[in-house]
């Protein structure tokens, strides 16, 4: 069993078993270069996860510790050769299960714990539930205004209104798409 | 030996990185307590997502939205910009229109196999609207350069920086090519020569004396298919650079058909022809099978066709190329009526039936109207049915390719 703590004041300590905690890739790395280390008697420290967040990814670690592992593909980032094939990956099809869909914090007032739980996920490396949580997202944001997304994903319009038209003029293309 | 250290050297690294990332947590950690300094923006990452997951939600939204929400905020504009390389694009693998109209906006119009409009874009600024267009879009099947300067350098320039693969088969010209030179039109080609397996200049206007040459076509790979012809029987073309080498060169063509007709080339020789028909008729073929009797699969068609190509005639290709002519071939004089006067066709053909493939020459304009590919109309409607997700599905014929390999 691992213990993973909270960024709280005092920290929130949960203990996981080794297998669930490994779905998150950062923490497995760490486990694995502190091979020799008693990490069951060192608590690890999440410095940006609070504890409700931490509660939510124990939960969800648990729940699909015994999934089998993603298919790994490796991601060209930043070529800028003319790889013929670079742009054809599309994305694969993200299926929310539906415990997942139970799972995920969708109410509009939790909001905010879903994006805390999506920061968590990416900090810690849990691709899967990014995936499911992105895909969430983004089917919510799907064929919302500007101003809506602006409004949901708490951004601020920080463009002088000048900015504003000249962008207008420049997307004004993809209105036929 | 020397990867095993460069691995190594990373690992290496990753694990003083991890080393150095649990002491500066350890070391925050007081009496099981977080102390010290929060990083920047750590509160307000809690209300705003990050980079990665942005990424990866723009990922699953369809790429018309993914421009519009450019208008966010900057960091949104920024983001989307930096990553749509990498995003996934929306398929556009029927038929793609370039033409320009009075106003000097340059139209994008897609269709799809049978003609139906899917989408259009009228881009006012054809630099900066292009290459953003081209961040979100693949270009595939058949591009038709119309109307107007549909294929000027600009046009064409943005299409061969354009980091995606634009991957089009067939390209065809009709517009008005004096704002093309030989160095976008020859870059242009660079660039889709995975692809392009036919290019056809059918009624293209002002092509420049020294535009279309060997060089040029050559530029664009191996083409099973190469037509150039004026708007009209009656107008002529420029003096055209296309020669014997560009005719060899398509002896190696696709198994299934192929296709050289060409007018007012005068750089393409008897000589040239019985080249050509000599390498076609010794090409290695699939050998068919002497006891099967049932269906022989396609037929390989080859059709040339000289129009007011100066040196080419039926006399001289007769005396050049007699000889191998002579055996299943048939000169054939046809009188017809064409447009009120009389016309005289002569054409040879030879007939392989063993190797189940046959070579047409002809030195009428014919064979032009035959294979021109015409355009679908822009005027249609929108056809609102057909989304991005019936795409493969509607059009099974795209299916085989490679697209989605």
């Amino acid at each position: 069993m691992i213990q993973l703590c909270s960024n709280d004041d005092p920290p929130v300590s949960f203990t996981v078993p080794r297998k669930a905690v490994e779905l998150s890739k950062t923490i497995k790395t760490m486990l694995e270069d502190l091979e020799g280390f008693d990490m069951e008697q060192t608590p690890i420290p999440l410095p940006n996860v609070d504890a409700p967040t931490l509660e939510l990814i124990v939960k969800w670690v648990e729940q699909h510790q015994d999934d089998p592992p993603p298919v790994e593909k490796p991601r060209v980032e930043d070529d800028d050769s003319d790889d013929s094939d670079a742009d054809d990956d599309q994305e694969p099809e993200v299926v929310i299960p539906e415990w997942d869909k139970k799972f995920l914090p969708t109410d509009d007032e939790q909001k905010n714990q879903l994006f805390k739980l999506l920061n968590a996920a990416n900090y810690l490396e849990i691709k899967p539930l990014l995936d499911i949580g992105c895909k969430y997202v983004a089917d919510k944001i799907s064929g919302q205004t500007v101003e809506w997304v602006r409004d949901y994903l708490n951004m601020e319009n920080d463009y002088t209104p000048e900015e504003e038209a000249k962008l207008k003029e420049e997307i004004a293309w993809a209105e036929g798409l | 030996m020397v990867d095993l250290e460069v691995k190594v050297a990373r690992v290496q690294a990753e694990n003083d990185r991890l080393r150095r990332t649990l002491a500066d947590f350890s070391e925050r950690v007081v009496c099981g307590r977080l102390t010290g300094d929060l990083p920047d923006n750590f509160l307000e990452q809690f209300s705003q997502l990050p980079d990665r997951p942005l990424e990866q939600v723009l990922r699953f939204l369809p790429a018309r939205q993914v421009v519009q929400m450019r208008h966010v905020s900057r960091r949104f504009n920024h983001l989307i910009r930096k990553s749509s390389k990498t995003m996934p694009k929306m398929k556009r693998d029927g038929i793609v229109v370039f033409r320009s109209n009075k106003a000097g906006e340059l139209i994008v119009g897609w269709f799809n196999y049978r003609n139906k409009k899917i989408a259009e874009a009228t881009l006012a600024d054809h630099g900066i609207a292009l290459s953003e267009l081209l961040r979100f879009i693949h270009i595939g099947g058949r591009m038709h350069f119309s109307d107007g300067f549909s294929a000027t350098d600009e046009v064409l320039n943005q299409l061969s920086i354009a980091w995606l693969t634009i991957r089009p088969e067939v390209l065809v010209f009709s517009g008005d090519l004096s704002h093309t030179s030989r160095d976008s039109l020859k870059a242009f080609f660079v660039k889709v020569e995975p692809f392009v397996t036919q290019i056809q200049f059918q009624g293209a206007c002002n092509i420049a004396d020294s535009l279309l040459s060997d060089d040029v076509i050559g530029a664009a790979g191996q083409l099973d298919g190469l037509m150039i012809t004026s708007v009209s029987s009656g107008s002529e073309l420029p003096n055209l650079n296309i020669g014997d080498d560009t005719l060899l060169s398509m002896v190696d063509a696709g198994d299934v058909s192929s296709y050289f007709l060409v007018m007012d080339c005068s750089s393409i020789t008897p000589g040239g022809i019985r080249a050509f028909v000599e390498k076609w008729m010794k090409k290695e073929r699939p050998q068919l099978d002497a006891n099967y009797s049932g269906f022989r699969g396609l037929l390989e068609a080859c059709d040339l066709a000289f129009y007011k190509c100066a040196n080419v005639t039926p006399a001289t290709v007769e005396e050049a190329c007699g000889d191998l002519l002579e055996e299943g071939t048939m000169a054939e004089s046809y009188v017809g009526f064409g447009g009120g006067k009389k016309v005289e066709r002569v054409q040879y053909i030879i007939q392989c039936p063993s190797s189940n493939c046959r070579l047409g020459i002809v030195f009428s304009d014919y064979l032009f109207n035959c294979y021109c590919k015409y355009e679908p109309m822009l005027e249609d409607e929108i056809d609102d049915y057909y989304d991005d997700h019936d795409l493969d599905d509607l059009d099974p014929e795209i299916e085989h390719d490679d697209f989605d390999a």
